[in-house]
């Protein structure tokens, strides 16, 4: 460790395990949006089902989702959260052993659950399906990782916190208390267990951490991680401290209670379902606080969009999360809802907040972390650029291909004839029209994941030293 | 808020890696955004449980009702004693559509039984192949039409299929 005095050398941070977080993000990234362009298969032609119990869509549907969420996404909050809490806070993690349980703990966890999904062990708690044994080393090994975060800020060698640790915080925390809560359950054999609540409350439950997950997980750090990587790319002051004070406080304490946004028009009594629609509308003005200061953080820095990979990922990355923030709350209006829910719209609006805005700011930071972490440059900056232009048009069809289809089924379940007849009683006849747009999906997801693989090749071809020779300066050290 | 500076530092740049910060004020739009959401919200709920007294039950009720007003029930005796022909002729276009997949285009059957044969499973009165389209046979995978169809078609369906198949 390092003496406290300013004009100590720059403290030796850990950026071996960011090293390996990175690497394990876009490894699991491409295993994650692989299987899901098998299943964006599987729908648009159901033979690569291929008969056989551990392929088919029931299965391998969780496999994608906690895939992409618990592996691709997660790691790479965990890139983000090591590399840059260690330099905001001036000081080494708190605890190299703690680091590296998190890392090895954390990849044995997606390994089981890439394991027992298959074999349909399950749950059956949407985004919670993984069994009781697995739920249990996920609350230690994040535990493990809570008392390291909060270690390493104990020992900051600075006063200030910056924006970007109180929202790393919000998730630290957060994720805690949902997760304990929604798998609260009494196993009944090693794989099977019953959970302590039931009917309408365990719904309500399992939304509450459902919607938070997206909250708490896939926004407020990827948020935190804005804050640090944009500025520091851009070279540009954060517009306003005053708005990222205020839009956090607000979409912390508002994410909280949308979750009933879920269950509109089920069991759950009228109240519940007007306070899940009117905190999920009020939830608009505090998530564009962060896209308004995200954008307005880049004026005077908009001509280096034409040569920058990392801000033009941001940029894009930014707009969808500004969309898909203005789309969730439509979605949780009554009205809206009543011909959005069940349909293929929302796995269009998940799909623009987990390609478009999580997808596009990982590979931000990932363009970013690793000529600094390799500390060499890039092995090809047009590969980078292309990567951006396919994953770019594949999210745009991937989303429009699943608004028109989530719209014509819904306008079709509910079409009545001039008799009084539902139009379409066969679920069938609206299955048939939808089988076109589910290739255009396909079409859109496959460019995505083959963007993605063109930045796991460059990676790696970085790493083999394809260009040793021109070293540049990592992060500049710490002022003073 | 106009009279502020735009874009002066903070100053908290060495304790944040570097990065400066400013302390511009939050954009009218926004903040008028945000304060007309909350409003919104307040008066919708207020509106929604206390004023107009909706719920989701009586949303239903509601809907029932205005679509009963507009597509009144058939009257049993008008479908009863409507000229058999007529109905069969109506049917025959509905068998095509929804039983030709099991029961064949000649009735003669495949997936499902043969419909003009003497052997009625379950009876091969009008009132009884009436029966049998409105709750089918789940588990010999015969779909209960009564909800897809309605009662008006499965009329003319069952008529159909008594004049056709040589009921009894």
């Amino acid at each position: 460790m390092t003496a406290d005095s300013p004009a100590a050398a720059a403290p030796r941070y850990d950026d071996e395990i960011v090293k390996k977080f990175l690497l394990a993000t876009f490894i699991w990234g491409v295993v994650g949006m692989l299987v899901g362009a098998i299943l964006a298969l599987q729908l648009a032609w159901w033979p690569a089902n291929l008969g056989l119990p551990w392929t088919t869509f029931g299965r391998l549907r969780p496999l994608h989702t906690n895939a992409v969420i618990f592996a691709f996404t997660a790691n790479g909050l965990f890139t983000g959260i090591y590399y840059s809490m260690q330099r905001l806070l001036k000081t080494r993690m708190f605890n190299d052993t703690l680091s590296n349980i998190h890392f090895w703990g954390w990849q044995a966890i997606i390994v089981s659950a890439a394991i027992t999904l298959p074999l349909g062990m399950s749950q059956t708690h949407e985004y919670a399906e993984l069994i009781w044994p697995i739920d249990l080393a996920i609350a230690v090994v994040w535990v493990l990782f809570a008392v390291n975060f909060f270690g390493t800020i104990a020992v900051r060698k600075v006063k200030h916190l910056y924006v970007a640790i109180w929202f790393y915080m919000s998730m630290v925390i957060t994720i805690t208390v949902l997760h304990v809560v929604n798998n609260l359950a009494m196993p009944a054999t090693l794989t099977r267990s019953y959970p302590v609540f039931s009917g309408m409350t365990d719904a309500l439950v399992q939304w509450w951490y459902g919607h938070n997950a997206v909250g708490f997980l896939l926004t407020t750090p990827m948020l935190g991680l804005m804050y640090y990587f944009l500025p520091k790319a851009a070279e540009r002051p954060v517009y306003s401290y005053r708005l990222s004070i205020i839009h956090f406080w607000a979409l912390v304490f508002l994410y909280i209670w949308a979750g009933p946004h879920h269950l509109l028009y089920s069991g759950l009594p009228d109240w519940a379902q007007t306070l899940g629609m009117i905190f999920s509308v009020v939830l608009i003005a505090p998530s564009w606080g962060g896209m308004l200061n995200g954008l307005l953080t880049l004026r005077g820095a908009w001509d280096r969009l034409r040569s920058d990979a990392v801000l033009k990922f941001f940029v894009v990355g930014i707009t969808f999360y500004g969309m898909s923030t203005f789309e969730g709350p439509m979605m949780s209006i009554r009205a809206v809802n009543a011909l959005s829910h069940y349909t293929d719209w929302t796995i269009g609006h998940v799909h623009s907040g987990a390609l478009g805005w999580v997808g596009m700011s990982l590979f931000a930071v990932g363009y970013y972390l690793v000529p600094r972490l390799w500390k060499r440059p890039l092995h090809n900056e047009g590969w980078a650029t292309a990567h951006f232009w396919l994953a770019t048009i594949g999210i745009v069809l991937y989303v429009v291909a699943m608004w028109v289809s989530g719209i014509t089924q819904g306008l079709m379940w509910r079409a009545i004839d001039d008799v009084g007849q539902l139009q379409y009683p066969n679920f069938v006849d609206t299955v048939i029209k939808l089988v076109p747009f589910y290739w255009i999906r396909l079409g859109g997801g496959l460019m995505y994941l083959s963007g993605l693989v063109l930045m796991l090749v460059n990676i790696g071809l970085t790493i083999a030293g394809s260009r040793p020779d021109q070293a540049i300066n990592p992060s500049p050290a710490p002022a003073k | 808020m106009s009279r502020e500076k735009q874009d002066v530092p903070m100053g908290h740049s060495d304790e944040a890696d570097g990065i400066e910060e400013y302390d511009n004020a939050l954009p009218a739009w926004w903040l008028g955004l945000f304060y007309f959401t909350i409003a919104w919200a307040v008066v919708y709920g207020v509106h929604y449980h206390f004023v107009a007294g909706r719920s989701q039950a009586g949303d239903y009720v509601a809907e029932v009702q205005a679509a009963e007003a507009r597509w009144p029930a058939p009257d049993p005796a008008t479908v009863a004693a409507a000229d058999p022909k007529v109905l069969a002729e109506a049917g025959k276009a509905i068998y095509m559509t929804n039983c030709i997949g099991c029961h064949g285009p000649e009735l003669k059957g495949g997936i499902g039984p043969n419909l003009t044969d003497a052997e009625w499973i379950h009876g091969g009165s009008l009132a009884e192949i009436t029966t049998v389209i409105t709750n089918g046979v789940p588990e010999k995978g015969m779909l209960t039409w009564g909800p897809i169809l309605g009662p008006e078609k499965v009329a003319q369906v069952a008529a159909f299929i008594h004049a056709a198949g040589g009921g009894q």
